[in-house]
């Protein structure tokens, strides 16, 4: 999709450029009746398309910005991002090689992702971490981001749940702390860091899978006005 | 500008419609294809990535799908947009309509799984009293089920089980693996069946109406195809009382077309075909129309971990392939909390045993996922959702989807024989699991909502009284002889089983019959 814009933005800056000089020279020529009009130009393929069609692949590959940079948290309040950190120190911490969730960047991904999400999933995961916090502040006297691992244990462990696909807590703490801890996890290793573990390790790239692109995508999708709506066939 | 009248309009490119094509064309009559969406090209459509490669790290897209719980940020593009064809329900009552309308629809993805229906289902009011027999038994479609199996290379396992009944199987060469030896053991104390599973083979692995149906329509010279356009309406000449014009929209122009039929074969999927009635206004006299949805219960299940396979003992003699209990309740007992009944289909595998299986994080929770590596063992229910009149859908009436068209109501829901099947299910599964000496990692009582399976049927069921039904046993309309639905709108009863062999041998025998009526002349 990028590619094809590209190119459609070559093709039109060019036509652009092209039709300037065109316009000029018809201009300069206008007084001078006797001299004919140069024959129109015919639409098609310009000599540099041929070069454009030849042109190898910049070897761009697929960089990913998470490589180099790094998300700004900009949904979650500070205490709650401290919060997040902490569970994903508890939670997920680097083992055998492989990097935990910090390394993984996944408080500032699963802030983007909350922040995007409908309304109820950012409730819901807001309300999770401030209970978290608070009971943290009640039983041991400070942040849930300033406690030891055995204290952490303590808060979490007695909400911690087995369960199936679809099928998660439906008490809402039970169900924050089963989801964060799943969020968190899937965070870590579907990120690039995990992988580059992975095939470290000499094994192959994990969770890979086939893509889909949108197939033939509709144009209108944004609501464009259709005249469907005029039809005499549509029936209320 | 063109102003052909059609032999036969064929509305859908899945299964049934496929077939439809295949054996109309094959009898040498033309037909013309119609469909709502675009024709894949895997080498254009697709990629193969890295999750961390996704907008979203592989987790699905905030908001979008939220009825599909099969989706995911890979295949997201290929299921329907609720957004651009939106449907309504009591947020109660929540329905998932899992839709696809890309070229061969739904049967692209389709997980193979191929059974009959037995005369349990075809007749069950006859055997418990319930709801409605089918106007048709097992006998009359086994001939066509017969062929369907021999084009789909059905595998699988004789059983002679008359509840589940036997076909034209391509044997399955793998033996039982010992946890499945086991598991079978335990099933046979207490006297319940247990079979391989009946898998489409198809080529390669697909099993689509694009390569097992219509090539061989294609190569007949006598169908042609039109992508990405929807049908809005079908209208009937007053004079005749026959369905003579469908009105489309191209789905990227906007542009409004017509073209004439002689016959219009609707193969669009239950819900859109029953849509495409209702919006069109016809076929409906009985007033049956849009009621008695059904569909199958999933979601219920357990898995549970086999001790041998553990810390790196696991093999593919000991854990590998599946296997499925087909139906047992209330065929010669009768069970005091539901009535009809439900399959378990049962796997076993020496891949990855799922976190959620075990309430542990950290380097516990990792401990325990290598230790119980490879030793997985789980089921899943398929059970039987009773018939009821209430469950039904209709027009919204004030929302329609990105081409003005007035989108689908619908309201349905579970009642307690099926959540007491599901109970059962589960409970009997466990009880055997634990007979096999298998330890239980976690459960789950509660089906998903109502459509998850993929397998909605009814709304246009089949009789004999054109009271009572909208088809007769033919898949033709009581009111309309030119018109025929044919794919999974026909249904009387759900069954337990996949559905997509009885959708596939029915429109089968429905294009045979239809041929043979155009012949006659009667068509």
């Amino acid at each position: 999709m990028q590619r094809r814009d590209f190119v459609k933005a070559i093709m039109a800056a060019t036509a652009a450029s092209a039709a300037t000089p065109a316009a000029l020279a018809q201009q300069q020529a206008a007084p001078a009746a006797a001299t004919p009009p140069p024959p129109p130009t015919a639409p098609g393929p310009v000599p540099w398309m041929k070069g454009l069609m030849e042109a190898k692949p910049l070897p761009i590959g697929s960089l990913v910005a998470d490589s180099v940079a790094r998300s700004d948290a900009r949904f979650l309040t500070e205490r709650q991002f401290s919060t997040l950190r902490r569970l994903c120190e508890i939670f997920q911490p680097p083992m055998k090689g492989y990097p935990g969730a910090l390394e993984a960047g996944v408080p500032e991904f699963l802030d983007f992702l909350i922040g995007v999400s409908p309304a109820e999933r950012q409730q819901s995961f807001q309300a999770g971490l401030n209970r978290l916090d608070a009971e943290a502040q009640q039983r041991f006297g400070q942040p849930l981001a300033a406690v030891t691992a055995a204290q952490a244990d303590q808060l979490i462990r007695p909400w911690l749940r087995t369960w199936m696909s679809d099928h998660p807590p439906t008490e809402p703490y039970e169900n924050f702390i089963n989801l964060v801890h799943e969020d968190i996890r899937t965070a870590t290793e579907n990120s690039q860091v995990w992988s580059d573990a992975v095939r470290r390790s000499g094994k192959e790239t994990p969770n890979v899978d086939l893509y889909w692109y949108p197939v033939d995508p509709d144009l209108h999708r944004d609501g464009a006005p259709s005249l469907a709506l005029k039809s005499t066939h549509t029936k209320a | 500008m063109a102003d052909e009248k059609v032999d036969v309009l064929i509305i859908g490119s899945g299964h049934s419609g496929g077939m439809a094509a295949k054996i109309l064309t094959e009898k040498g009559i033309s037909c013309l294809m119609l469909n709502a969406g675009p024709v894949v090209d895997v080498h254009r459509d697709t990629d193969v990535k890295a999750a961390y490669e996704l907008p979203y790290r592989g987790f699905k897209q905030p908001g979008q799908l939220p009825h599909v719980f099969q989706s995911d940020e890979f295949n997201a593009n290929t299921w329907v947009d609720e957004k651009e064809v939106p449907y309504t329900h009591d947020p109660k009552k929540p329905y998932n309509w899992v839709r696809v309308r890309l070229f061969g629809g739904r049967s692209l993805f389709w997980s193979r799984a191929s059974f009959r229906l037995s005369d349990y289902e075809f007749k069950g009011k006859t055997h418990d009293g319930y709801g409605d027999d089918w106007p048709i038994s097992h006998a009359d479609l086994a001939p066509y089920y017969a062929r369907v199996e021999g084009i789909f290379r059905v595998q699988g396992e004789l059983a002679n089980l008359p509840q589940f009944p036997d076909g034209n199987f391509i044997p399955d060469p793998d033996p039982w693996c010992g946890s499945m030896q086991r598991f079978r053991a335990a099933a046979a104390k207490r006297n319940i069946p247990i079979s391989k599973q009946r898998t489409s083979l198809g080529i390669d692995g697909l099993a689509s109406s694009v390569n097992l149906l219509l090539p061989d329509a294609f190569a007949t010279g006598k169908l042609r195809a039109i992508p990405n356009v929807i049908v809005r309406s079908l209208t009937v000449d007053k004079s005749t009382g026959l369905v003579n014009e469908a009105h489309f929209v191209d789905r990227l122009t906007r542009r409004e077309m017509s073209v004439k039929a002689r016959v219009v074969v609707l193969a669009a999927g239950t819900l859109e075909s029953t849509r495409l009635l209702l919006n069109s206004q016809l076929g409906n006299s009985s007033g049956v129309m849009g009621h008695y949805l059904i569909d199958q219960i999933y979601g219920a299940g357990f898995n549970c971990s086999v001790p041998e396979a553990r810390d790196g003992k696991s093999t593919d003699q000991l854990m590998s392939g599946s296997a499925i209990i087909p139906r047992f309740r209330n065929i010669s007992t009768r069970e005091s909390k539901f009535l009809r009944g439900y399959a378990l289909n049962v796997w076993s595998g020496t891949g990855d045993i799922e976190p959620r299986s075990f309430a542990a994080y950290g380097a516990e929770l990792q401990q325990k996922l290598q230790s119980y590596n490879g030793s997985g063992f789980s089921t899943g229910i398929m059970g039987e959702v009773l018939a009821r009149r209430e469950n039904h859908v209709r027009i919204s009436k004030d929302v329609v989807d990105a081409w003005g068209i007035p989108s689908l109501h619908i309201e349905t829901s579970y009642t307690d024989n099926e959540f007491n099947m599901a109970r059962d299910a589960v409970d009997t599964g466990m009880q055997l699991a634990e007979d096999a000496g298998f330890e239980i990692l976690s459960k789950n009582y509660d089906p998903n909502p109502p459509g998850y399976s993929i397998h909605e049927l009814g709304t246009c069921r089949m009789g004999d009284d054109p009271k009572t039904s909208v088809l007769n046993k033919w898949n033709q309309s009581h009111d309309h002889k030119n018109l025929f639905v044919i794919d999974g709108s026909s249904f009387v009863s759900a069954g337990w089983q996949n559905p997509t062999m009885t959708i596939s041998a029915l429109a089968m025998r429905a294009a045979t019959y239809l041929a043979e009526q155009m012949r006659l002349g009667n068509v």
